[in-house]
């Protein structure tokens, strides 16, 4: 707020406050005063304010929505959220329109004779439980399965996975999480033995050094980034961007650095090789807290039906490990990644210095990627050998992309092997899950069955005949699309889409349920930095549109469930979250009970003894180390994290003399997703109408391409035509192209590949060949 | 006319009590942290005299820790 | 005699450096040679939002300013100096050197800004500095009359406060970026004008909350629309 000169007094009250704030900012880095900051609101008097996360994103902002006569009519950023501090960005500030659309899905449709037509909800679901028991008779329980998302909320997820697991008894239970979280999960598990980071955005306030990994945060995460830019204001932090394309968040970094695609993994290893040759490993962490193991290498790219992979662990020592990082001084590694090997020892120098604090970010780069797990377990190499980690400050941290891709899915385990505590493989843990569900607990297969890329595989050959979609867009977001949407097409199979808007899925659907959306209903998120975060219902659903956890609790009823979805329609979101809460009873994962959640602007995970941990692992902060040393890496049965040998090893498919060119996909600061809620908000489409593809302005011109000219985009599975963009959001490397996905008619992911990282199974958005042509 | 601005620290869980004691004294502005045990003070007395006396009063604050003065202005009386 | 010594001892510790070198030289020959890799382009990449973090490292001094009222910017005058909407400002002050191009003559004050007395005014920021060919674009006023009269008819500039599209919304950008990237230029400090000065300079990444609406620069946008059949062979 700006204070005018005129009243002198008033002025020099505003600098005695400005100092004071100042020096206590110096004191308790993170305070907040909220009060002041909530004066410069404008306060509509007739408004009716209460809290949410916001719709879109996995940074989980508090937001609060106005509404008015039942309509919601504002948003304002919580200025008592620890996550934005009362900020927001553009998607985030608007996203109350995103209700309002025009062609809002209100009644349920069901195609009849090639023709949607409108019914009631009452048939639709009847239709749809008939439709499961019928296939699950005629082809087998694993013929039935359920696709859903990191948007789900948690009851969502919860009710899905209770349903299918524990009721039906198949775990063909998937979610696009897959797609976007699985690297950073198995990355998780394999390093910790523990999913989700250790540390939480207060590590922001505290770190000295920010490296963001292939990580676009100044469009992707803006109001996390916001606090990067806040703290260098503030602190004179550095933002070092490690990346293959030039973006707003390189133009905002102190230095920019760029890597060629795929090639991440090799740097990773000069930092450690540096890390070691000068002496700046932290020898007694290393020591007391971390083993050293190698896995398999070669491992393929999953381009094939029925491809299996599993790594087998070998434990190494540290001298070997030392001898295989030979192959990654700077000076070769900088011949493969194009970084200069100057670049990597100043990247190195920060890591190595003891009295830096450092946070590293990254989200789809890393994650999206043909050795996603293994970049995952490189960077936490890093921190691990310099005793980085779990501590104010140093954090490795993981960004996810969606409200719940955290809380729905890797918490409450909607993916083919995972319960909501521990896998289907354990038997111990099948049976505690089937004991909360009360089922039987033969109801729980111990075998996984597909993973998302595999399932739609299984739903083109004829393996799976009926699917459910909730809250996700797959006919857009798949890798390699043609092949998965003529296999849904084909003859015999049964597809149930819940959704708000028409999208491109629910043109394939057999039925198409209204779902409503998020202040529709009552429901839970879990954000990136464990934090769980609560909203009631504030406005009415349109229509006959009903919650996807009411839709999946319908079903089950009528499926003969009744005794296990027991809930009632006005507290069934309650029961639901308590029964959840009774997986997570222990010091490692305690969740906050929901009096807690609706009180605050949530609360993390594990939530012992009325407290949030914000760090895990580290005695000081976390009541569930036990080991009684300073640091306890408690997912693995000795207690120690791992390091792990990961060589380099190329993509999947790299560019050669037909297809010259790197793809790379991904978002813009504008829309979320796949745009079928962001494109239906005027000002993000205004801003932002159709997608584009990017060129390096030297291809341009040799190609004689500029801005607005179309361009024919070839690759193995197909062509694209879209409007060049030279010099505007964004500029990849030489012979690079880059093209938002957001666009259901420019459908990027018609051409994109299907590889993925063997041991996650998520597919590599971001590296495939292509020629690029003026058109 | 002396403006100072503090940062009061309360005594362990007695940050409401301190607010309340402080909020009643006239020369007084706060500002509370929200997720911290401190709060900024702000005094704005006539003068000199006036200060001093105000400066006793906080003293006598039971919940009151410590009081640390961050920035100190005086302005002539007219504006 | 100690002479010739002399000269031997010489020639033997030359021979001696000779060989260490030599020694040391062939040895760091064997050594795999390292190159470093040539970057090849070195040009400067340039985003259309190239300028947008530019001045951020005042944006806390833009935040704890003061404001003097009596010595503010309108919009009006803003406009008033521009023949159009849109249009590149012209010089109201007579200029200091006739025959230089702009430059650093003028980029002596308009670069960094500050109160000028003999205007009475603060100077404004120039959002291009990069561009020193200053008087290619912008010019003097000489006169106030006309050669003949114009039928021109200047164009409404957007209007304050109608811009947002929720109560409390952050409002749109109804601008061009082009050689406006740098908000701060324009949106704080003393000399902007004070119906466009932004509250909170501090933010710097203005863009993931203020986006551009395409429509006024004619794009045509309106509503999104689903195109059904472009993916159905």
């Amino acid at each position: 707020m700006y204070t005018s000169l005129t009243n002198r007094r008033k002025f020099i009250k505003k600098m005695a406050i400005l100092s004071a704030m100042t020096a206590a900012a110096t004191m308790f880095p993170g305070i907040l005063f909220a009060d002041e900051q909530e004066k410069g609101i404008p306060n509509s008097a007739n408004l009716d304010w209460k809290k949410a996360p916001c719709r879109f994103c996995g940074v989980g902002c508090g937001v609060l929505v106005g509404t008015e006569n039942g309509k919601a009519v504002a948003v304002k950023g919580d200025p008592k959220s620890p996550v934005n501090k009362g900020l927001c960005c553009v998607k985030g500030y608007h996203s109350i329109m995103a209700l309002y659309g025009k062609d809002r899905l209100t009644k349920p449709l069901v195609k009849r004779k090639g023709q949607y037509v409108e019914t009631s909800m009452e048939e639709a679901l009847d239709l749809v439980a008939f439709k499961m028991k019928e296939t699950i008779k005629s082809h087998g329980k694993d013929a039935v399965s359920i696709y859903g998302s990191g948007q789900w909320t948690i009851p969502d997820g919860y009710a899905a996975s209770k349903l299918f697991k524990g009721c039906i008894g198949t775990n063909n239970v998937e979610a696009n999480a897959r797609l976007c979280m699985a690297s950073a999960v198995t990355g998780f598990m394999t390093s910790f033995g523990i999913d989700e980071p250790m540390g939480c955005y207060e590590d922001i306030d505290h770190a000295d050094v920010f490296f963001l990994w292939g990580n676009n945060m100044a469009e992707m995460h803006p109001v996390l980034f916001s606090r990067l830019l806040d703290q260098r204001l503030k602190r004179d932090v550095k933002i070092i961007d490690f990346a293959t394309r030039t973006t707003r968040t390189s133009k905002a970094s102190d230095k920019s650095i760029l890597f060629k695609p795929q090639t991440d993994l090799a740097v990773a290893n000069a930092i450690c090789y540096e890390i070691i040759n000068n002496g700046w490993v932290n020898t007694s962490f290393v020591e007391k807290h971390c083993n050293f193991n190698k896995g398999l290498t070669n491992m393929g790219y999953g381009l094939e039906d029925n491809y299996k992979f599993k790594d087998k662990p070998e434990k190494i020592d540290f001298t070997a490990f030392k001898k295989f990082l030979e192959d990654y001084t700077p000076e070769k590694v900088e011949k493969v990644s194009g970084v200069s090997a100057k670049d990597i020892k100043y990247m190195a120098a920060y890591y190595g210095d003891p009295n830096k604090k450092i946070m590293s970010l990254w989200c789809m780069g890393m994650n999206q990627h043909s050795r996603g797990t293994w970049i995952n377990n490189l960077v936490y190499n890093i921190h691990l050998l310099t005793g980085k980690i779990s501590s104010p400050g140093n954090s490795p941290f993981s960004l996810t992309g969606q409200p719940s891709a955290c809380g729905t899915v890797r918490e409450v385990g909607t993916l083919t092997h995972k319960l909501p505590h521990g896998v289907v493989m354990n038997e111990k843990h099948r049976e505690f899950a089937a004991k909360i569900w009360d089922v039987p607990v033969e109801n729980i297969p111990s075998k996984p069955t597909y993973h998302t890329v595999e399932m739609f595989r299984a739903l083109d050959r004829g393996d799976i005949r009926f699917m459910w979609i909730q809250v996700t867009n797959p006919m857009v977001t798949m890798p390699k699309l043609k092949r998965y949407r003529d296999g849904a097409k084909k003859e015999g199979r049964f597809i149930v889409v819940s959704d708000i808007y028409p999208t491109p899925t629910t043109d394939i659907a057999d039925v198409i349920l209204p779902s409503a959306m998020w202040i529709e209903r009552e429901g839970l998120f879990g954000n990136s930095e464990r934090r769980t975060q609560h909203f009631d219902q504030m406005v009415d659903p349109p229509g006959e549109a009903m919650s996807d956890t009411w839709q999946l609790v319908e079903v089950a009823k009528r499926m003969g469930y009744e005794k296990q979805f027991y809930y009632k329609e006005e507290t069934h979101i309650e029961e639901i979250y308590n029964e959840y809460r009774k997986h997570h009873d222990n010091k490692k994962h305690n969740m906050a009970p929901l009096e807690v959640l609706k009180s605050q602007p949530g609360a993390m995970w594990p939530f012992v003894d009325g407290k949030s941990t914000k760090w895990r692992f580290n005695a000081k902060y976390d009541p569930a180390c036990s080991n009684g040393k300073d640091f306890h890496f408690y997912g693995k049965p000795d207690g120690k994290a791992i390091i792990w040998q990961r060589p380099y090893e190329p993509a999947a498919e790299e560019p050669d003399s037909e297809y010259p060119y790197w793809l790379n996909t991904g978002r813009v600061v504008e829309h979320w997703h796949t745009g079928s809620m962001t494109r239906r908000i005027p000002v993000l489409h205004k801003a932002m109408p159709h997608a584009y593809v990017e060129l390096h302005p030297h291809d341009a011109k040799r190609l004689q391409i500029r801005t607005g000219d179309n361009v024919k985009l070839t690759t193995r599975r197909g062509e694209i035509v879209l409007p060049a963009s030279i010099n505007q959001r964004g500029v990849p490397a030489p012979m690079q192209v880059f093209v938002p996905f957001f666009d259901e008619n420019l459908l990027i992911n018609d051409i994109t590949l299907d590889s993925f990282c063997p041991i996650s199974k998520e597919p590599d958005y971001k590296k495939c060949a292509v020629k690029v042509e003026k058109a | 006319m002396p403006i100072k601005s503090y940062l009061a620290h309360p005594h362990s869980g007695k940050k409401n009590e301190l607010i309340e004691a402080l909020s009643s004294i006239e020369q007084c502005e706060i500002m509370p942290a929200q997720n911290k045990e401190v709060l900024i003070l702000i005094t704005e007395t006539e003068d000199k005299t006036e200060e001093a006396m105000l400066k006793e009063k906080l003293e006598t604050i039971e919940s009151l820790k410590l009081l640390a003065m961050v920035s100190g202005f005086n302005t002539p009386q007219n504006n | 005699m100690r002479k010739r010594l002399g000269i031997i001892s010489l020639f033997i510790l030359l021979f001696l450096a000779f060989i260490i070198i030599w020694n040391y030289s062939y040895q760091t020959g064997l050594k795999e040679a390292y190159i470093p890799i040539e970057n090849g382009d070195d040009s400067e990449v340039f985003l259309s939002e190239n300028g947008v973090f530019e001045n951020s490292q005042l944006a806390l001094d833009y935040a704890n300013m003061p404001v003097d009222e009596n010595h503010q910017r309108t919009l009006k005058t803003y406009y008033d100096n521009r023949a159009y909407y849109g249009a590149p400002p012209s010089i109201p002050h007579p200029v200091k050197e006739e025959m230089s191009m702009g430059g650093n003559t003028c980029l002596q004050c308009h670069q960094s800004g500050g109160f000028v007395p003999k205007y009475n005014a603060y100077t404004p920021i120039t959002p291009h500095p990069e561009m020193i060919n200053c008087r290619q674009c912008h010019m003097v006023q000489n006169t106030e009359t006309y050669f003949k009269q114009t039928a021109f008819a200047k164009k409404q500039a957007p209007i304050v406060g109608i811009n947002n599209a929720l109560p409390g919304s952050p409002p749109m950008i109804p601008h061009q970026i082009q050689m406006r990237e740098n908000c701060l230029s324009c949106h704080a400090g003393p000399a902007a004008p004070k119906e466009i000065r932004v509250t909170h300079p501090e933010r710097i990444n203005c863009m993931q909350c203020h986006v551009p609406d395409n429509t006024q620069l004619g794009i045509d946008a309106i509503i999104f629309t689903r195109d059904n059949n472009s993916y159905d062979e």
